[in-house]
């Protein structure tokens, strides 16, 4: 059995504290296929096995906790050694404009890697932190995409309670289907704007 | 005619990327889906419980745990689990919940009322 599989074995006889520590390591950043995890822990409550509040409080607690654990940590420590490395090679005005990058896109960025692109939340929290976005900011919308996460594939393993396997395997390619929209649809329309002055002149 | 200029090559290029790994992403969900379609049953892990193994086949939880030899009550330990304290291996338990599924399923007759439960109490679903 893989990692996978005996975190899931461990699941079915532990039930929440499994829950609990495997989606906390996922949050620092430790790969591992969580939305399995709680597609199952969704069937179990479907089941009758697991309690729907407790997973839910749970497991958004766990990724939040580990959200922040991770966020602090940049914020302490990867901004300092961001900013000795940018004084010594003069990179000041870059860290300055990366800055104002993630203040300006960094709600929706964290907001996104909670629950969509969850493979990128880690990065997420990294980048949040050593570029000093607002913790305030960063709680909020950490704490709105987490419960949405957690509530949604929930729901999924709980609709489809006999078909973990199958919904885990679906939604795993519908995630990258739906990014690429998002992205063909804003690569797109900046194409479209480009063409404009050219059409213009013609 | 004006010349595009390299920055328009590089957005075009990227929007054909995005698009042809959108586009591969989609057939391979709709190909996923179909598969998933006309293939009701999930194959048994070693992660799953006999509880979960029932739910998912539709069947009762005492046929699986009669065909191991189990006492009639709630066990959530994992295949894998049972698989060691039964000295056999993982594949022959899950043969064995094969088999037994096989023979409550039409055209077999349907398992009938469950036998008494033991004497431990019983928890989640199992009768």
């Amino acid at each position: 059995m893989n990692l996978t599989d005996q975190v899931l074995a461990a699941l079915f006889v532990y039930g929440l504290p499994v829950l609990f520590g495997a989606i906390l390591i996922c949050s620092l950043g430790i790969p591992f296929p969580i939305s399995l995890l709680l597609v199952v822990a969704g069937s179990l409550v479907e089941q009758g096995e697991m309690k729907l509040w407790q997973v839910i409080a749970v497991a958004s607690f766990a990724a939040i906790l580990g959200d922040q654990i991770a966020y602090g940590l940049a914020r302490w420590a990867g901004r300092r050694l961001v900013n000795r490395i940018g004084r010594k090679i003069g990179a000041e005005k870059k860290i300055k404009q990366a800055e104002n990058f993630t203040k300006r896109w960094g709600g929706s960025g964290v907001f996104v890697s909670r629950w969509l692109v969850t493979a990128l939340g880690p990065w997420v929290n990294l980048a949040s932190g050593i570029a000093a976005y607002s913790w305030r900011r960063f709680l909020f919308w950490d704490v709105l995409g987490e419960v949405l996460w957690v509530a949604l594939y929930v729901s999924i393993g709980y609709a489809f309670s006999n078909r973990v396997q199958a919904v885990r395997d679906i939604l795993g390619n519908l995630t990258w289907v739906i990014l690429g929209v998002i992205a063909t649809v804003i690569l797109g329309w900046q194409l479209f704007l480009r063409t404009q002055p050219a059409a213009k002149e013609g | 005619m004006k010349n595009p200029g390299w920055q328009r090559w590089v957005a075009l290029i990227a929007f054909a990327l995005v698009l042809s790994f959108t586009g591969f992403f989609a057939v391979r969900t709709v190909r996923r889906a179909i598969y998933w379609h006309y293939h009701q049953d999930e194959p048994i892990r070693p992660w799953m419980s006999l509880g979960y193994v029932a739910h998912s086949y539709s069947v009762p939880p005492w046929v699986l745990h009669k065909a191991l030899g189990l006492p009639i009550r709630s066990d959530r330990r994992p295949i894998r689990e049972i698989a060691r304290e039964q000295n056999r291996s993982v594949e022959e338990v899950i043969a064995i919940l094969q088999d037994a599924i096989v023979h409550v399923r039409p055209p077999y007759p349907p398992p009938g009322p469950p036998p008494p439960p033991d004497n431990e109490p019983t928890r989640g679903r199992s009768p």
